[in-house]
């Protein structure tokens, strides 16, 4: 809901360490930016938290990424209220370890779609309590008999943060365009936004698509934005229509170069799809997991080390091209990617 | 010493525009041609992740360059060089026209109405064309949980025409699929609890006439008649309509097969290999041209 608020808010700069340990704690909403888990994951977030145990997550997002498979390694997340259960896409489709997960009987999911998601954080942003959108009438995500978080008892109103009903569908009052589906707001207590760049007062920005990161980042009660850069505020204000995100949304600040590894980050670093290929076939069964967590996640002592292990090598191709922000070096398939100056649609047709 | 890219642009229009021969292409080929077969010049296309991407990217290069291109991730007309794993792979996003976000991708395109071709996939596939990727079995204890919609449940609904890619087994062409993430031409009525067809449960949205077009499988490719009922068009080269029906669980119309889908041709094959996915990411492999070919390319 609208929180009607006495002051701006003050950002600080912290570490990686003192963020989650001040803004995280057991049973928190939480929501990431980013696209699956190939772009602009805060992965180094997640990672700490998953090293400092926080745990009972209810992590409302708009799909899984990086950040929460490596939560579900641990069992961190209790509710996942999403619309994509996957992460990776073409590099490990399905989180198997939160089917395992999801199985037991240890974590509830419920269901929703992504321009369903973007509604509900698109109210939570603007203060409205809830959205009218066409959400797909006939369709079983609209299916009164499922609403895993009302099966659990969660619908009651003790939560305030869990809505009382998971939609509501009616005929169009206005116009009489039919039936209509009322989703409620999305309004979790942290967002935890990956950028490029960010001013020492807060002014955010990101190259490439913005999925429903300024959507979350004033939806949510508190915002930690990890950068890869800390810049001084005025460089953020030499070209402030390439900014996204306004200061006075952000509590925390923290610098974290590589912090999104392995998604990538537009114009800094691309995705690693073999390392997550790696990390969807340790996900296969809870031995290889518990390997795969201990060294990568437990192993390394702070993230730098985490970094410095990867080697510099793999960061050498990971490196973006100032030209497409994308690299043109990694090996994605069997064939290195071919040298082009222009796209072959736009070369024989033009736009 | 190999070919610049440019030096193979300049290759395009001198391969022959013939159909190739059995043996000369794989399955994954002739399947990303025939989605390209789909895409119109005048096409908003809204796809996802996969052979949909690489199919529409073909029609961009082939029959549709001036086809607009939109994934969800927030980008409005990428002219994309080397293909995305991802729709939010920052190569999804190459001299895009706008980046924006999931709300303008749902919202100001889809839900306004622009979206005129949705390109999605599918877990399992029900006869009028409503579509599973959520779960098989009792929603709250499935025997399989897949990834959930996704954008497939808004894009199916809200493109003008949606065309989807299915792997065919006995098991994913259904009568009535376990869960329905995206209805079809029929759907439940929850609040009258019936079956009935889309256009009476969304009469007076304005998206009672969008939904399935086409159906593109690794044995053929299908069509809706004018009850929403899906049929037969062509059969893959090789695959007889009986493997068809023994891959389908319920009575399949065959009879308005109009024969085989059409094989790829060379020129689609050059365009397909060397321009949209040469970095064999989606293709799992690259056939040798046939000789008349070769000398050609050099």
């Amino acid at each position: 809901m609208a929180r009607i608020r006495g002051k701006a808010k003050k950002a600080e700069i912290i570490t990686l360490e003192e963020a989650v340990k001040k803004y995280m704690h057991n049973g928190i909403q939480i929501a990431f930016s980013g696209f699956t888990g190939f772009n602009r994951n805060p992965v180094a977030f997640a990672w700490e938290v998953v090293r400092q145990k926080y745990k009972d997550l209810h992590v409302i997002d708009r799909h899984g990424s990086c950040c929460t498979w490596l939560l579900n390694t641990v069992g961190a997340i209790k509710i996942y209220e999403t619309d994509w259960m996957g992460w990776g896409e073409m590099a490990g489709k399905l989180d198997i370890n939160m089917e395992r997960i999801y199985k037991a009987g240890k974590i509830i999911l419920e269901d929703y779609a992504h321009g369903a998601m973007a509604m509900r954080f698109l109210a939570g942003a603007i203060g409205a309590p809830f959205i009218p959108y066409y959400a797909p009438l006939g369709s079983d995500l609209y299916n009164p008999d499922y609403d895993a978080l009302g099966r659990a008892g969660l619908r009651n109103g003790k939560n305030p943060r869990i809505p009382k009903k998971k939609f509501i569908q009616i005929e169009e009052p206005f116009f009489g365009d039919g039936e209509v589906v009322l989703l409620p707001a999305a309004r979790p207590e942290l967002a935890v936004i990956h950028v490029s760049k960010v001013g020492d007062k807060g002014t955010a920005r990101w190259r490439g698509v913005g999925t429903i990161d300024k959507e979350i980042a004033f939806a949510c009660d508190k915002v930690v934005i990890t950068a890869e850069e800390v810049v001084p505020e005025g460089e953020m204000r030499k070209d402030p229509e390439a900014n996204q995100i306004p200061f006075f949304t952000v509590d925390a600040i923290v610098e974290v170069p590589w912090g999104a590894f392995p998604s990538g980050v537009p114009f800094y670093y691309d995705y690693d799809a073999p390392f997550m290929r790696e990390m969807d076939k340790a996900s296969r069964n809870a031995e290889d997991l518990k390997k795969w967590i201990d060294e990568w996640v437990f192993g390394p002592k702070n993230w730098e080390e985490f970094i410095v292990k990867l080697g510099a090598k793999k960061l050498l191709s990971l490196k973006a091209d100032s030209t497409t922000g994308y690299s043109t070096k990694m090996m994605r398939g069997k064939n290195p990617a071919p040298r082009m100056k222009m796209p072959l649609s736009v070369a024989r047709s033009g736009y | 010493m190999a070919k610049t890219m440019e030096q193979l642009m300049e290759l395009i229009d001198k391969i022959p525009n013939e159909k190739a021969k059995a043996g000369e292409f794989i399955l994954p080929e002739l399947m990303a041609i025939a989605i390209a077969h789909e895409v119109l010049n005048d096409d908003i296309v809204f796809a996802g992740t996969g052979l949909p991407m690489v199919g529409i990217m073909a029609a961009n290069m082939l029959n549709a360059p001036n086809a607009v291109l939109i994934y969800e991730s927030g980008v409005c007309d990428g002219k994309t060089m080397h293909v995305p794993m991802s729709v939010a792979d920052q190569r999804a996003a190459n001299l895009a026209s706008t980046l924006g976000g999931l709300v303008d991708t749902f919202g100001y395109y889809l839900q306004q109405g622009f979206v005129t071709l949705g390109f999605l996939g599918g877990a399992a596939i029900d006869k009028y064309g409503g579509v599973n990727v959520t779960s098989i079995g009792d929603y709250y204890a499935p025997a399989h949980r897949f990834t959930g919609s996704g954008g497939n449940s808004d894009i199916g609904s809200m493109s003008k025409r949606v065309a989807y890619i299915i792997l065919q087994e006995k098991r994913r062409f259904l009568e009535r699929n376990d869960y329905t993430t995206t209805p079809g031409w029929w759907c439940w009525d929850f609040k009258t609890r019936e079956w009935k067809p889309k256009k009476e449960v969304w009469k007076g949205t304005p998206y009672a006439d969008c939904g399935p077009c086409g159906v593109v499988t690794n044995m053929g490719v299908y069509r809706f008649d004018e009850k929403g009922i899906i049929y037969l068009e062509t059969c893959h080269p090789g695959i007889s309509v009986e493997k068809i029906k023994e891959n389908c669980g319920f009575d399949l119309n065959v009879s308005k097969i109009k024969g085989e889908t059409p094989n790829p041709t060379y020129k689609e094959l050059f365009v397909l290999r060397e321009f949209v996915d040469p970095e064999l990411i989606f293709l799992p492999a690259k056939t040798e041209y046939p000789a008349a070919i070769k000398s050609i390319i050099g």
